[in-house]
This record gives C-alpha cells, structure tokens and sequence, in this order.
C-alpha cells in the first residue's frame, strides 16, 4: 500500500485543484448567491462520511469473519478519516444553515443523523484507545462498527418520520428542482476528488497505523532480548 | 440450553439481591434522576402530564446505565468469565443469560418506577398503567439487548462507563423517540401503532444480532 500513496496524493492534489477551479468560476445561485458554493464541500464531505462508513463496515466483516489483521487495520486508518468528513458535513451545513434558514441548526433528519454518525464515529476511536489487549480492541471496534451499520438506517428513518409525523419538515432537500448543469459538473468534479482525498487520506493513516503496530510488537519484544 | 441461560440469569438477580445491589442503586438512581429534573423544571400538573413520556424514558435510559455498569462485574472481580466461556454451550446462550438477568433487574426498577412518577409528580395514569408498562417492556428488551452488548463490548476497558454511555446513548435515540411518541400517543390521545411497531423492529433487529455479535466478540 506504501507505493500508493505518492500517486494517490499527486492525484488529490489534481483532483481538488480542478474541483476549486471549477467551483469558483461556476456562476452563482440565483437565489442562494455565493453561499451557495459551499454546497460543493458539503455535499461531496456529506457522501464521503457515508462512504467511509460503508467501508469500515466491509472491512469489519472482513476482519470478524477471516480474522483478518489488514482489515482491521483498515478499520482503524478509516476511522478518524470518516470523522473528518462528518465534522465538516456539520460545520459546512451549519455556515450554510444561518444565512438561509437562518439558524445554525434544525432538527431534520439528515442533521440528526449525521450528528449521530460523528458521535459513533467518535465512540469507535474511543472504543480501541480505552482496550489494552490490540486483538481485544480490534474486534470490539468491528462489532460496533456493524451495531453501528444496523443502528443507522433505524435512526434516520425513526427521526424522519417523527419530523413529518410531529410537525411540517423545516426545509425539503430532495424536493428542490434539479440542478443545473452549469452548478452539476463542478459538483461531480469535487465529489470524485473528495474520493480521491479520502482514498488519500486512508492510505496515509494505514501507513501510520501499520508503523505504530510495528512498533508496539518490538516494544513487545525487547524485554527477552535485554 | 435455555434452561442454561436461566441459570446464569438466576444467578445473577439472586446474587444481586444477596449482595451487589444493583436493583436499589438503580432505583435511588432513578429517584435522583425525578429530583434533578423537578427542581430544574418545576413542572405545573398540565406540564408534568406533557412532560410525562419524555421524563419516564430519559429517566429509564439514565438508570439503565447504571444497571449495564455492572453486567460483567461478578465476572470481573472473580476471573469467572472464563469459567462461562469454557462451560459446554453455545455462547449466544451466554448472552441470553446476562441479558435475562439485566431484563429482570431493569423491569423490576421499571414496575416501581411508574408509580413513583404519579406520586411525585401528581398525575394519575391508573386507567393506562397496563398499556405503559406494555411499551416499557417493548422497550426494555430492545434497550437491554443492546445495552448488554454494549457492557460486553466495554468489558475490561478503561473508564467503561463513560465509554459505555457515550455508545449508548446515540444508538438509542429511535428507541428513545417511539417509546416517547408510543407513551405520548396513548396518554395524550395520539397514534402509538407505528411507533409500537417502530420498537419493535428495533428490537427483533438487535436480538437477532445481539448474541451472533457477542459470540465474535467473546472468540478466541
């Protein structure tokens, strides 16, 4: 995985260069003006929070099922990734939030769900710091991760339905008309590059994980030598 | 093998009685939880019978945790866990047991809390006592469920009961919103049907997990 890396960073560098290029020279909202440009860091980080979750949830079967220490490893590099993505969901969504609805935050759905998905994400790390035993913790880790995986369709569909069943939705986001094709290639372009970025980031904390590893097993070692 | 799961339930509320004390911390803990919330919101009786549903499930899923604290503690103190692990059964039937014997101790604290609730706070709930205690114990085999694998999962790590919360409590929130909109529904006179079922989903869903995920969790 180590000769990935510099290919893969050169590439998000790309990536992300042509992204903000074309973000920047899309035309602005009509109604929205330039607030609206930080929907395409929103949007792209919002899927990416999911995306990431999705991998570390393959990964955990991976792990529980062929005892597999790579897939664990994988688990653990992806982790703080995926809570990067979410905290910026949150705070983008928020910037965003206070010149539109004009408030920082409503209890919708999507909101509610991703606030739960950073706190998860944030238990998971907790999880595997507060176990001693490595093997203990990883496998704790990646039985949270599939409570998690399970617990997550039940949240938002129960907090849907308690916002429509209690009271009006405050904003409909998949009831806005279709996007513009003048606003939709930029978002593209940022959404393949925030993959690029995550893949990115992935491979960089896999090689951290996988050193500190390394390290704790000759730490492990060195008393029968001394 | 289930008659080997009641014996470690058994074993555990007995022992509980005799010695730990689970149950009558858990009730005082509920007790505090009313106090605190009386003298923060100084309820009226029109806003304590709104409140209601909100105060019983938050003050259930508050006193659950202490009880989930300390599901593995015998074991803990003893090193008998791995005289469990190494007795003849399945370990799903292992998870059973811890949850049956959590199941009793939390419904026991469940039975005096409602009660309490219509003392402290002057409302009478007589005539909707058997439907509350109905949606209770829906509730409390999703929350057990759940919660005794969450005490498994956090079983020998450091500060586990702060770490045990912080897991606890986000997962619960579906369960925490049809218990809430189940008891409104049936005290105020609005629709408890999908919320009833909304709970049951969630529990069907972590029961079938529950004790696959502990036996992964328990391999060696």
């Amino acid at each position: 995985m180590g000769r990935l890396r510099g290919p893969a960073g050169w590439a998000t560098l790309g990536a992300l260069g042509v992204g903000l290029f074309l973000v920047l020279t899309a035309p602005a909202d009509f109604q929205q003006g330039n607030s609206v440009r930080i929907m395409y860091v929103h949007v792209p980080s919002a899927k990416m929070a999911l995306l990431v979750y999705l991998f570390i949830t393959i990964a955990a079967i991976v792990h529980l099922w062929r005892k597999s220490a790579r897939a664990d490893l994988l688990v653990e590099a992806a982790v703080p990734v995926g809570t990067a993505f979410a905290a910026v969901t949150l705070a983008t969504g928020s910037i965003w939030g206070k010149p539109m609805w004009g408030a920082w935050w409503a209890w919708d759905a999507r909101l509610t769900s991703m606030l739960v998905l950073l706190i998860l994400y944030v238990g998971l790390a907790a999880l595997r710091s507060a176990l001693e035993d490595p093997v203990k913790a990883g496998r704790a880790t990646s039985v949270l991760v599939l409570i998690g995986a399970v617990d997550l369709p039940i949240i938002h569909f129960s907090v849907t339905w308690w916002r429509t069943l209690h009271q009006p939705a405050s904003f409909k986001g998949s009831g806005t008309p279709a996007i513009e094709g003048a606003l939709l290639t930029p978002l593209l372009a940022m959404s393949l590059a925030f993959v690029v970025l995550g893949i990115y980031l992935v491979l960089l904390r896999a090689g951290l994980v996988a050193d500190r590893r390394r390290l704790e097993a000759l730490e492990m070692e060195e008393p029968t030598h001394g | 093998m289930l008659r080997a799961a009641w014996r470690i339930a058994w074993k555990d509320v007995v022992g509980d009685f005799r010695r730990r004390a689970t149950l009558s911390s858990m009730l005082f803990f509920a007790i505090a939880v009313l106090v605190v919330f009386q003298a923060a919101f100084e309820p009226d009786r029109q806003e304590a019978t709104r409140l209601l549903p909100g105060l019983l499930w938050v003050t259930v899923l508050f006193t659950s945790l202490v009880g989930l604290g300390r599901v593995f503690q015998a074991e803990e103190e003893d090193g008998a866990l791995e005289g469990l692990l190494l007795s003849p059964m399945p370990r799903g039937v292992l998870f059973l047991g811890k949850w049956w014997g959590n199941l009793t101790l939390t419904i026991l604290v469940e039975l005096m809390l409602v009660p309490l609730l219509m003392v402290l706070f002057n409302v009478n709930l007589w005539q909707r006592m058997p439907l509350i205690y109905g949606i209770l114990l829906l509730g409390s085999l999703g929350l057990t469920g759940l919660g005794v694998l969450l005490a498994a999962l956090t079983q020998g790590a450091r500060s586990r009961e702060t770490l045990l919360a912080l897991l606890l409590l986000p997962l619960m929130v579906p369960l925490l919103i049809a218990g809430v909109q189940a008891t409104g529904g049936i005290l105020n006179g609005g629709e408890a049907g999908p919320w009833l079922r909304l709970m049951i989903i969630f529990d069907v869903v972590y029961l079938a997990l529950a004790p696959w995920a502990f036996g992964w969790l328990m391999e060696e």
